[in-house]
């Protein structure tokens, strides 16, 4: 199993973790973007396709799930060798994995030995839960299609939360969270991540730790 | 302290007290309209107002912001609130309040509408529109009129039974005089987004709406002349006011800076030819490559002399080419949008008798002119756009697309052929009846296969079987029977890739660039050129249910925002960021919904 959760931020400031990676990869690897939403899609698209241009990587496509696709193009993105989720609403994009069926085939994907990335929304939906994306509060996804069956995909045995900052608005809510959870909860600051790979894992950059309550630092 | 601001803001307004029915059309042609005494109309709410376009106009200050306070509320209320007191109430011997009265006239303009049995122009005009003035700002003029301010004299009703109507008479429904809230909301976002794509267009302003959802839908532009004013003269054979007219035009042109060019003597009306003729032949164009239904006649009714769309009552965009499509007008069909090249080319040869004829003081038959050289110009302008159009679509940047238009023509106009082919394919079905019209249905959706293609090539680098293209153009409207792959289905196939191919090494080469690299560039391009989610007539007509709905609930900024950000989200330029927010929400979201579910439609 290959998995990166990128919490987010610029391409330079994930330099470190996009090596890290590409270390998993073949050369010259098939790399497919999953948007969250194809609204905008393209924008976000053109800097993904910058971020890679810079390992020279030029084997990119764009394949946004809440609208229309083939078969045939669904076919071309499952052999892709990375399949990367984009951030954007949490709650939206697990509703269209789910919708389009593709929830499972990206499991059966990462069971094959496909490598699958996801910054932060797509990082959430890779974990267990989703319900690391309903707070703080102050920063937290709308669930405006009121999806109710907060299941990830469950490839890990932790909770993912991207864009931590460290300080005490964030750490009340996620410290009360981490009490209700057996599972450890990793907050990540942007361009900070974590690198599965199979039984072995690796922190990029400053993580934290949640769990029962108290707050650790990983690295 | 009170007053001082109080003061600031009426002068920061001020722009708007010359739309007084003031326009110096009324001066250079006495003839060409009917003027019309004007009255205040009670009980308008604005809910409507184009914060952006007023901004151009001068009409508000740069740094506004998107509300409307009570200030500029009451001065749009002012301005465009008026019904005009008709040859009906003079008839009647109607009597208003003197203090309601405004000073100006207001003039319904005279022009040839094919509708109007006479087809000479006598009686036809604007019959429901008057024009509120011009304004000028940072070296533009803009002409405003308003739609729904009372019945005139122009319209087909009063032509038709021979007697004047009191505005808003129920009996006569479109001869009342009277507009309705949602043609103006609906001109409103139609018109913004063919506007952020570059399309010329009139825009709305405003839109002010009365009880029973009546409104007056005010729009601008900077030129709302239309070929039809200048025929009706020809039709006449009236020489002087004709001449008045062309060199009138011709000298706003040169005051807005289009035509700077533009010699002084007698080579003007030679220019004015040439620019007319590559305006429409771009025009055409334009309207076949967008899919864009506008209905085009000889009577150069529907379109604005530099090719800019006016009176949306008709206009559609199709999700696909159904060429076929033809509007129901009670007594006859509309043309199609094949048909549109055709009517341009012979508004152009008009203009060209039109001009022959002021030069030369005689008028010739209109067939003279049928191998005219300024033809010639308007079918190349026409020609270039439609390569231009097909490289921007393939994903083909400017200068890549200029490079191959000046190398590889040939192979381009052999894509054009072919990418037609497809284009045009019809639905067994046959004619079929739609809601306002009949049609043909288009069952291949070239949109899906440009943007689709260049990912298949990135990730398989071969070309793709034929039943997987089919499988990726067809659309909604295709039966099993339609998809059949038959030879010659299969040669075009192959031939549509061989040459898709081959523009594409062909620009990779001349750029440098590896052909992977070339391909990834092109498919990014593509994906926002051919968009899955593109405005068609049919999601409009349910968006603007949605906006009436909302109209109680939401300011008048509100609803400028959301009209703003849904044409943002139309824009298909791929060298230019959306400004909109990050995540879709709210309406907007419902509306990008409903345009992906009717992209395929009329």
């Amino acid at each position: 199993m290959k998995l990166v959760f990128y919490s987010g931020g610029h391409d330079f400031e994930n330099h470190l973790l996009d090596t890290n990676l590409l270390k998993l990869a073949t050369k010259n690897p098939q790399v497919t973007y999953i948007p969250s939403c194809s609204y905008l899609c393209t924008e976000d698209f053109r800097d993904f396709v910058e971020q890679y241009g810079k390992h020279q990587i030029h084997n990119i496509i764009n394949f946004p799930i809440d609208v229309p696709f083939t078969d045939i193009l669904k076919e071309e993105v499952l052999k892709s060798d990375i399949i990367h989720l984009s951030g954007g609403n949490t709650y939206y994009f697990l509703k269209h994995l789910r919708k389009t069926g593709m929830i499972n085939e990206l499991k059966q994907f990462v069971k094959r030995g496909g490598i699958l990335t996801g910054l932060s929304a797509g990082a959430i939906i890779m974990t267990k839960s989703i319900e690391t994306a309903g707070f703080p509060e102050f920063d937290k996804d709308e669930n405006d299609d009121n999806i109710k069956n907060l299941k990830g995909m469950g490839f890990v045995n932790f909770e993912f939360f991207p864009h931590y900052r460290n300080s005490k608005r964030y750490d009340k809510e996620i410290v009360e969270y981490s009490k209700s959870t057996e599972r450890p909860l990793y907050a990540c600051p942007d361009g900070s991540g974590i690198v599965v790979d199979n039984e072995m894992i690796q922190f990029v950059g400053k993580v934290y730790c949640f769990h029962h309550g108290k707050k650790f630092i990983v690295k | 302290m009170k007053n001082i601001q109080s003061t600031t803001k009426k002068d920061s307004y001020k722009k708007f007290n010359g739309l007084d029915g003031s326009h110096p059309f009324q001066k250079i042609l006495p003839e060409g309209f009917v003027g019309y005494k004007a009255r205040t109309r009670r009980g308008g709410k604005v809910r409507y107002f184009n914060f952006d376009l007023a901004v151009q106009m001068g009409l508000i200050p740069k740094d506004h912001n998107f509300e409307l306070d009570k200030e500029l509320e009451k001065k749009i209320l002012d301005t465009f609130a008026i019904i005009i007191i008709n040859e009906f109430d003079i008839e009647n011997d109607k009597k208003f309040p003197e203090k309601e009265i405004r000073s100006g006239t207001f003039m319904a303009t005279r022009y040839l509408q094919l509708q109007h049995k006479d087809k000479k122009g006598r009686a036809s005009g604007d019959g429901r529109s008057v024009w509120n003035g011009q304004v000028r700002h940072q070296g533009k003029t803009w002409d405003v009129s308003s739609c729904g301010t009372g019945a005139t004299k122009l319209s087909p009703a009063t032509a038709k039974y021979e007697k004047f109507f009191e505005s808003g008479d129920p009996s006569i429904s479109y001869g009342c005089g009277y507009a309705e809230i949602d043609e103006g909301i609906a001109q409103a976002l139609f018109s913004e987004v063919f506007y952020q794509n570059e399309v010329q267009t009139e825009r709305t302003l405003a839109v002010i709406e009365f009880e029973k959802g009546y409104a007056i839908n005010i729009r601008a532009h900077q030129n709302l002349l239309r070929p039809s004013h200048f025929f009706m003269y020809l039709k006449q054979n009236e020489i002087e006011p004709l001449k008045d007219l062309v060199d009138f035009y011709i000298e706003g042109q040169r005051q807005n800076k289009h035509w700077e060019s533009c010699p002084k003597g007698s080579g003007k009306y030679e220019f004015f030819l040439n620019e007319l003729a590559k305006t429409f032949g771009y025009t055409a164009s334009v309207f076949e490559n967008e899919y864009i239904f506008c209905w085009l006649d000889w009577d150069g009714d529907n379109i604005l002399m530099d090719g800019g769309i006016i009176d949306y009552g008709s206009i559609r965009q199709f999700g696909m080419f159904h060429s076929e499509y033809r509007y129901d007008d009670d007594d006859r069909f509309s043309t199609s949008i094949l048909e549109q090249r055709d009517k341009a080319r012979y508004i152009v040869q008009t203009f060209i008798q039109l001009i022959d004829y002021i030069q030369s003081g005689e008028k010739k038959n209109i067939n003279d002119f049928k191998k005219h050289k300024v033809l010639d110009v308007f079918d190349d302008s026409f020609e270039n756009e439609k390569n231009e159009n097909i490289l921007f679509k393939m994903g083909f940047s400017k200068k890549e697309s200029n490079y191959l238009i000046k190398n590889e023509l040939k192979l381009t106009k052999e894509f054009r052929k072919v990418f037609s082919y497809f284009e045009r394919a019809k639905s067994k079905k046959g004619v079929i009846k739609v809601a306002d019209g009949i049609s043909v249905d288009a069952i291949f959706c070239m949109r899906d296969i440009l943007r689709t293609l260049p990912k298949l090539l990135i990730t398989r680098k071969e070309k793709i079987t034929d039943s997987e293209f089919i499988e990726i153009l067809k659309s909604n409207y295709a039966t099993k029977e339609d998809c059949e792959i038959n030879a010659y289905r299969s040669k075009m196939i192959k031939l549509y890739q061989d040459l898709y191919w081959k523009l594409i090494e062909k620009s990779a080469k001349h750029s440098r660039q590896s052909f992977e690299k070339h391909i990834l560039s092109l498919s990014m391009r593509a994906s926002v050129v051919n968009k899955m989610e593109r405005v068609t007539g049919d999601s409009i007509s349910i968006i603007v249910e949605k906006l009436l709905k909302e109209r109680n609930k939401s300011s008048v900024g509100e609803i400028y925002k959301l009209i703003k950000d849904f044409a943002e989200i139309q824009n298909f330029n791929p060298s230019e960021k959306p400004k909109l927010q990050k995540e879709v929400k709210g309406l907007v979201k419902q509306f990008f919904e409903i345009v992906k579910e009717h992209r395929e439609g009329l």
